[in-house]
């Protein structure tokens, strides 16, 4: 058979990243033709949604496709169905925002569409190009995101900034790869053989892969970018940004070093400090924040140092047997999971709050909401307790797998670490609370409630829903989670 | 679909009231304090039933419900009471439904809520003294900080956002060290099921380590996680000052519940787990535990003589009384702990009885200062009756119920050490000091404030709470053998799960003592 | 063998709570003539109830030790305090004492209280204190006796603060219930010390498993010492001994019928009571003994200087009870138990008696105590004037009345122990100073020229209610006695034989002398005293009657001792200024205000600001400049090579050095 021709299995497993581009592709094209925002709406939901539901196809036929380029497993199945869902709550969300700010909604659609595909790439890819593919792909579409609002100096900014330090970190994930290529003589990360190749090149590559992908997922001291970025973007984005590209990241760094066998357990010490250093930043900064989206802007930083926790785990455990880190990797998927519908919803909540121009996204302008909103009030309380890790919700469901994975490597005093730093988060998430809650509303803040559109009370609906569900019956999920083979490359 | 079990409705009951009360109109202010108040009755009246179901002669736990609920990590649905903490439950009922009606009138903003988060905040207490299961008891614990958060930071006074948030800070900051502990014992013995944890760990010891020094070091790491955390809620001096802020700005049923049942939450984790967890540990620890619980006896109630802040002075005295129960815990002796168990539920009691007089004072005044009162016998005999009372038992006046706690503890604890024993019933002294002198300030003398002359006396409502808690102050002080018969197979289980191989088992049963010695003496003519 | 009233022994307490829960609760509405009744009724029929359970007790089950359990008390492991109840001869003399003394203190209060604001409060209280009393000389463990010691102490702080108006009234109460609360610290220390040596608190149980112990020599502390000695802590506070009697002077700002029943019959006596009731424990040590008694005989002299020089007819006498307590505790301590309780229960009759008179003559004068306004009533009020006379020599110890013969056991018994010479002397010569103020006060107050203004205050006699137990009292102060009369013609003493069973193994310590001997020596010492007692009388009439002015003259001429005795020798200054005012000032200044804020929330809310603090520095380095970002990720880059490379690198520096 002709290597070059993908036959159609190759194409079943790359459906939902079709189903994707297709949409975006589509969009673009009826543009000229069609105003009707909600009909653009529409057939983003669709296109994000058809490529979550075709993530199924691909799960239906696991297995390598384009010889091993890309593999379909549980663990892509799992990501696509995410990131999906997270691209079709992005644009329920964006609807109305999109409105306000009076921006066109066909770009920002397609453009969420491809981030969203590339991402999806990242997820299954097996060798190092085409991960960077996908990589460019759901980077350069966020670029372009992040300084949608054109006429907002901010969010240029944004994206200049978020450009600029994008290239430089690509920079170095590109130089990882050459270095990796050079000391295996593959990018295929699955099938380099690791006994016959120049350790040291080797370990330089991935750690300059480490560090291109640690700027992704915004790692301490790789996070300098988020703060300015995410507050900047358009809200909507921001939670694309929060959710999306992080997963899809944590799960290519996630393949990598569960399948490449960890040179030496020093991989689980620069997991080590990274987690606290980025625990750390990011609760401390998090903590004299006085604008919403900044102080969730921080608040992402630190959760990505409780997963980085489960990193260390991995490592730790991976360094000998890396079906024994099965588990770890189950807390690590499961905390992303919760994490990304906390996120978005709570992103959501403060772009319909912020109204037009996204003024009122300071702490202050939040003070009375409980009366003045109880529903809505609620909604991001739960939201904010999911962060804290309070029981029953997500959030706490995922903090206890990551800490019990590492305690299970005997990470005792990095578990410490961070239970120091959940008092410290508990502090400012509390605060908001606080604020919504026991704060008389300034008499200048004290505004009519904002109405929200239908499409954010589903995306709250949602978020909130899956947040409690996980919380409460994170049984299945779980089991899904934890087969041995959820990572198809895995010896 | 079976029907939910005794202890599932103890938790069923509040929560469907909650949010009964959530979702029916929120206009009708009668309507939600009688859903309220009906409720906390119907929830105290059904935990009384606990007593007729359970038997108390027979060890361990019962009426036990123990259902799967997260395959892995293996969390179960696990409930049961035995000796220990059945009358904890019923205090909390009791003084739940005390609350509401407290609450009735001093309530008056977003009322709905205030009932709500007061049915939640019992759902969560009841929860933590009924869940075997560690995943779950943590569950219960965390849950139960929001609603108190709440309590305070909304409907309370003065700083009392602060005060919400400390005491939330202090809290989780020992919590969270629990939940490591928690998944460190998981991740040694398998589970989170406490008598699981309980036989593994008795039946092996080695679990914890591989050599000796190892099993100790982390028996003792283990038993710190746990009891930072038991012993901020207690809260055992030095980690006691979120306490009195917490008090203070606290709604009457904020200060009733906080000080009768949420405090006694860190002693109960104590005998629950501490103790039976962690043996050596705890024995290891005891003689520098007891000298903060000696410590905090006799400095809160030192502080407490001089504040001039009448509730900060019952706060206090909190302190210098759950010192008390801590000391009695770690002699680790049956006189000693029953007493402790005891001295929980009395001062549950007395100092809620305390809190409720000192909130009608400040519907009354709405200030705490006792400069500000003086003469108040005169206009409100009733309320400076009641007080008295209540004082007296609180400063362990025999046949109340101060006394028997306080006199078992100190009762074990002398003999196990005599310095102990005497360093820790200077308090008792103090306590009179405190307690007379305060209301001396408070009722004695002519009328000093012209506001002061004018003053209604306890009304209907508040003698009848009052009165019920009189009672019950009463009944415990003469009838303590009531409680401690049906305790004594909890503490008896208790002694026995510190045993391990290779310790001698307790001697001294908690049974009744025989007196045959005393038949014999009464042939002996009373002529010699 | 039917013994109802004995099988139910526990009514005798309980008719007295019964009438105090009635008055308390209803009492507001109820008319005088009703509380009374109540009050009355529940006390008389007590002291019945006591008479047919005492006639039971000698008749029926002939003095043989009768104890009974009624319910658990308190029960946990091996301790068990059930509330149980006893009989033997000395309950029979204490229960007698306090429902009789009691019942006539009711009568006369109804009288004394008639106009006073809160009269059913009054009773109700008093009643409380009656069912606390029982309970206490009832109770067959230290546990339920400790019930009935702080109860009555409860009752005492109610009765003292009953004008809780005045803030002198609710102080001296305060006082009298911390001070006690600070003997019971020592009472409970040694009950606890008892439980965990011989693993009961019973009294039978526990004496009897106490009497072979070993006796402890003079300077041994052995078990039976300490415990003895905290016991006897206790008793110092309740009985008014030094140092802790403080609190019975101040406690006569309670209505004087209080101060009859409670400060001078019955509560303060609780402590000899305890002391005799642990006999047994005592005479095992020698050095418990010895305190005992030295204790005794200096708060007896030291108390009685005091009363030479007070001015207020109550304080006067509430001295004088101090100083007879302290008789009391000296014969205790020199191992004359029986003498001890005899004096307790004569010391009840009279100084309840000079009591009643004395409020008499307040209720006489109008509220007037200061004796140098009074003067010359013996004629106007003339019954009150022969009572109060009958006491006098009574306690003065002029044969034949009471207190001759309880005084005069107290002393022989000391006079014989080996040493004891110096405490007989103390005791006499308290003797004397007794006699020397009792006649100080009766001839300020009845005899010499009028003091007082007649236009303000009309001297009026009491009501027969009042008289009636004066009258009562006055014989049994004469007559209280004479149980033991038979003694001076060597006879049997009665008394001291009927309470010989209890106290057996106290006699060891006297009988020293043959009987001959004893007697002679008893009929000198009797002498002695008498001639003593006198010798106060004459000096008294000589400086009160005969030369007035003259006590002037010598409170100048000694300008410093009578301040100093006036002023109590500056006790309760000197508590105060030691312990009161230092404790507070550490409360407030140290422990609060340091420790409590600025050291434990100054260390919580610090690391707090360490918090912010650190993130405002994390904050800064958010230059927002895109160039220092870039320089971050270098720097970052870097980092994570190192610890990447870290054995490599750890090789190169291995190797450069």
């Amino acid at each position: 058979m002709n290597p070059g021709m993908p036959n159609l299995t190759d194409l079943k497993i790359v459906l939902p990243e079709l189903v994707w581009c297709g949409f975006g592709v589509f969009i673009m094209v009826l543009q000229p033709f069609l105003k009707n925002r909600h009909f653009f709406t529409f057939l983003g939901l669709v296109g994000a949604m058809g490529g979550a539901i075709f993530s199924i196809v691909s799960a239906w036929n696991y297995g390598p496709g384009f010889s091993g380029l890309i593999l379909s497993d549980g663990f892509s199945f799992f990501f696509h169905l995410l990131l999906g869902t997270v691209a079709f709550l992005v644009v329920l969300a964006s609807e109305s925002y999109l409105e306000v700010e009076n921006l066109d909604s066909p770009e920002f659609l397609a453009l969420v569409l491809f981030a969203t595909a590339g991402m999806g790439v990242l997820a299954s890819a097996q060798e190092l190009l085409t991960a960077f593919i996908g990589l460019e792909m759901s980077s350069i579409s966020s670029y372009i995101l992040a300084g949608y609002r054109r006429d907002a100096l901010k969010s240029n900014e944004s994206a200049l900034k978020y450009f600029l330090l994008g290239s430089f970190a690509t920079a170095f994930f590109l130089f990882g790869i050459a270095l990796f290529y050079g000391a295996t003589g593959t990018t295929k990360f699955t099938a380099a053989d690791f006994a016959h190749s120049q350790v040291g090149f080797l370990k330089l590559g991935l750690a300059m892969i480490l560090i291109g992908l640690g700027f992704k997922v915004a790692v301490a001291p790789f996070q300098v970018w988020t703060p300015d970025v995410y507050e900047g973007a358009p809200t909507p984005v921001t939670a694309l940004f929060s959710a999306g590209p992080k997963a899809a990241a944590f799960a290519l760094l996630l393949r990598i070093f569960a399948t490449v066998p960890a040179a030496t357990h020093y991989w689980f010490w620069a997991f080590w400090v990274l987690a606290a250093l980025t625990m750390f930043l990011g609760n401390l900064g998090a903590l004299v924040q006085t604008n919403v989206k900044r102080m969730l802007a921080y608040s992402s930083i630190s959760h990505a140092g409780y997963i980085l926790v489960g990193f260390a785990a991995v490592t730790s455990m991976a360094a000998e047997k890396p079906s024994a880190a099965v588990s770890a990797y189950a807390a690590i998927l499961f905390y992303l999971l919760g994490y990304a519908l906390v996120k978005v919803g709570a992103f959501t909540i403060v772009s319909q709050l912020g109204g037009a121009a996204e003024k009122r996204i300071s702490l202050d302008d939040y003070a009375g909401l409980g009366q003045r909103q109880p529903w809505v009030a609620a909604a991001l309380s739960v939201f904010l307790l999911s962060l804290l890790g309070l029981p029953v919700t997500a959030g706490f469901f995922g903090k206890f797998y990551v800490f019990a994975a590492a305690i299970h490597s005997n990470l005792i005093w990095l578990v410490v670490l961070a239970a120091v730093n959940s008092t410290i988060g508990v502090y400012y998430y509390l605060r908001l609370i606080v604020i919504m809650y026991m704060h008389e509303p300034k008499p200048e803040a004290a505004v009519a409630p904002v109405r929200f559109p239908l499409t954010a009370r589903i995306v709250l609906l949602v978020a909130v829903a899956g947040t409690i569900y996980f919380g409460v019956a994170p049984t299945r999920v779980l089991n899904f989670l934890n087969q041995p083979t959820l990572i198809g490359s895995l010896k | 679909m079976m029907l939910p079990g005794l202890l599932t409705s103890l938790i069923l009951i509040p929560t469907v009231g909650a949010f009964a009360l959530l979702v029916l109109r929120g206009d009708d202010h009668k309507f939600i304090k009688g859903l309220a108040l009906g409720v906390s009755l119907f929830e105290f009246g059904f935990s009384l039933l606990l007593l007729r179901k359970m038997d108390f002669s027979a060890a361990g736990y019962q009426l036990e419900e123990n259902f799967h609920w997260i395959a892995s990590p293996p969390i179960r649905y696990h409930l049961g009471v035995d000796g220990l903490s059945v009358f904890l439950v019923i205090l909390t009922t009791f003084l739940t439904a005390i609350s509401v009606i407290a609450s009735w009138n001093n309530v008056h903003e977003r009322i709905k809520e205030f009932f709500v988060t007061l049915l939640l905040l019992e759902v969560g207490i009841v929860g933590v003294f009924l869940s075997l299961d560690l995943f779950l008891f943590f569950l219960f614990w965390e849950v139960m900080l929001i609603p108190m958060a709440f309590l305070i930071g909304i409907w309370g006074h003065g700083r009392k956002i602060y005060a919400a948030v400390k005491f939330v800070l202090y809290t989780m900051a020992g919590s969270i060290l629990m939940l490591v502990g928690i998944i460190w014992l998981y991740n040694v013995t398998g589970s989170f099921d406490l008598p699981q944890i309980q036989q593994a760990l008795q039946a092996n010891p080695g679990l914890l380590g591989s050599t000796v020094e190892i099993t100790h070091r982390n028996e003792g790491l283990l038993f710190l996680a746990f009891f930072i955390a038991f012993a901020i809620k207690v809260p055992l001096f030095p980690m006691h000052t979120w306490l009195p802020d917490a008090h203070v700005e606290a709604p009457t049923a904020g200060s009733v519940i906080l000080a009768g049942v949420l405090l006694k939450m860190g002693t109960y984790g104590m005998m629950r787990f501490c103790l039976p967890l962690f043996p050596h540990a705890s024995k290891v620890a005891a003689p520098y535990v007891a000298v903060f619980a000696i410590i905090g006896i006799i400095y809160g109630a030192l502080v407490a003589l001089v504040q001039p802040n009448l509730k900060k002075l019952v706060a206090y005295s909190s302190v210098s009384h759950l010192g008390f129960v801590v000391l009695g815990i770690f002699t680790f002796g049956v006189i000693g702990m029953q007493g402790a168990i005891y001295q929980m539920l009395a001062h549950g009691i007395s100092t809620g009885a305390l809190f409720l007089l000192v909130g009608m004072l400040y519907d009354r005044r709405h200030t705490f200062e006792i400069s500000e009162y003086g003469g108040l016998a005169t206009p409100m005999p009733k309320l400076s009756a009641f007080f008295l009372f209540v004082a007296l038992s609180s400063l362990g006046l025999p046949i109340l119920n101060g006394f028997v706690g306080e006199y078992l503890i100190l009762l074990g604890t002398y003999s196990v050490s005599w310095k102990w024993a005497t360093w820790a019933a200077l308090g008792v002294i103090l306590s009179a000091c405190y307690l007379l002198w305060s209301y001396q300030r408070v009722f004695f003398g002519e009328v000093t404030q012209e506001k002061n002359k004018s003053l209604p006396d306890a009304s209907a409502r508040e003698r009848g709470i009052l009165f019920a808690m009189a009672v019950v102050t009463l009944w415990m002080g003469v009838g303590s053998a009531y409680l401690t018969h049906r305790t004594a197979n909890a503490t008896d289980t208790i002694r026995q799960q510190m045993v391990r191989p290779g310790d001698v088992a307790p001697q001294e049963a908690s049974k009744p003592a025989d007196n045959s010695g005393v038949k014999i003496s009464l042939e002996r003519s009373g002529t010699r | 063998m039917q013994t109802p009233i004995l099988d139910l022994l526990w009514i005798i307490p309980a008719l007295p709570l019964l009438g105090a829960a009635i008055n308390g609760l209803f009492g507001k509405g109820l008319p005088n003539k009703i509380v009374n009744t109540v009050a009355l009724g529940a006390t008389g029929l007590s002291f019945l109830a006591a008479l047919e359970a005492v006639r039971e007790f000698i008749y029926i089950r002939n003095q043989e030790f009768f104890r009974k359990e009624f319910f658990d008390w308190i029960v946990a492991g091996s301790f068990r305090a059930g509330f149980d109840l006893q009989m033997d001869q000395l309950t029979v003399v204490m229960v007698l004492v306090v429902t009789g003394v009691g019942f006539l203190i009711h009568i006369y209060s109804t009288g004394y209280m008639a106009h006073e604001g809160g009269y059913y409060r009054f009773f109700s209280y008093l009643n409380l204190f009656m069912f606390f009393m029982l309970i206490l000389v009832l109770g067959a463990n230290y546990v339920v006796l400790f019930v009935g010691w702080e109860g009555v102490g409860l009752a005492s702080y109610l009765l003292i603060g009953f004008y809780f108006l005045r803030k002198s009234a609710s102080d001296a109460g305060k006082k009298a219930f911390i001070v006690n609360r600070i003997g019971d610290f020592g009472f409970m220390l040694g009950m606890f010390l008892l439980f965990r040596t011989f693993h009961t608190l019973d009294f039978h149980e526990l004496f009897a498993k106490a009497e072979p112990w070993a006796r402890e020599g003079w300077g041994v502390f052995g078990t039976l010492t300490v415990a003895s000695l905290l016991l006897f802590m206790g008793a110092c506070g309740k009985s008014a001994q030094l140092p802790l009697y403080v609190w019975l002077p101040d406690a006569m700002e309670g209505p004087t019928p209080v101060s009859a029943l409670i400060h001078a019959a019955t509560m303060v006596t609780a402590g000899v009571y305890v002391v005799a009731r642990s006999s047994i424990l005592f005479t095992h040590s020698e050095t418990a003994m010895v305190v005992v008694a030295i204790v005794g005989c200096a708060t007896a002299f030291f108390a009685a200087t005091i009363g030479l020089v007070q001015t207020d007819i109550k304080r006067v006498l509430a001295y004088s009870t101090v100083s007879q307590l302290g008789y009391m505790f000296l014969g205790c301590g020199v191992g004359a138990f029986g003498a001890g309780i005899f004096h307790l229960m004569t010391h009840a009759f009279f100084k309840a008696l000079l009591f009643l008179a004395a409020g008499s003559v307040i209720h006489a004068m109008g509220g007037e105590q200061d004796m140098r306004h009074m003067g010359g009533l013996s004629k106007k009020i003339k019954v009150t004037y022969w009572t109060m006379l009958t006491a006098t020599l009574a306690i003065a110890g002029f044969p034949p009345l009471a207190g001759f013969f309880s005084k005069d056991q107290i002393l022989g018994a000391a006079y014989q122990i080996p040493g004891g010479h110096p405490l007989y002397v103390v005791g006499l010569l308290t003797a004397l100073l007794t006699s020397f103020y009792m006649f100080r006060l009766i001839f300020l107050t009845f005899h010499g020229k009028q003091r007082y203004d007649e236009h303000h205050v009309h001297v009026h006699e009491s009501p027969g209610n009042m008289l009636g137990p004066l009258v009562v009292l006055a014989v049994l102060s004469v007559i209280g006695g004479w149980m033991a009369a038979p003694s001076f013609w060597s006879g049997p003493d009665h008394f001291a034989n009927f309470l010989a069973p209890v106290f057996s193994s106290a006699h060891e310590t006297e009988g020293a002398l043959s009987e001959a001997a004893a007697h002679q020596l008893e009929l000198i010492l009797a002498g002695v005293a008498v001639a003593a007692a006198l010798i106060g009388f004459f000096t008294a009439f000589w400086l009160y009657l005969r030369q007035s002015g003259k006590p002037e003259q010598i409170a100048k001429s000694l300008k410093g001792v009578y301040t100093t005795l006036y002023n109590k020798y500056y006790v309760d200054e000197v508590y105060g200024a030691v312990i009161v005012k230092p404790l507070l000032a550490l409360s407030t200044n140290v422990l609060w205000k340091v420790v409590d804020v600025q050291m434990i929330d100054g260390t919580v809310n610090g690391i707090a600001d360490g918090a912010t603090a650190t993130g405002d520095v994390t904050r800064r380095t958010q230059s927002g400049n895109t160039r220092s970002y870039a320089v971050w990720v270098v720097v970052g880059a870097l980092t994570v090579l190192i610890i990447i490379f870290w054995p490599a690198i750890k090789a190169l520096a291995g190797g450069a050095q």
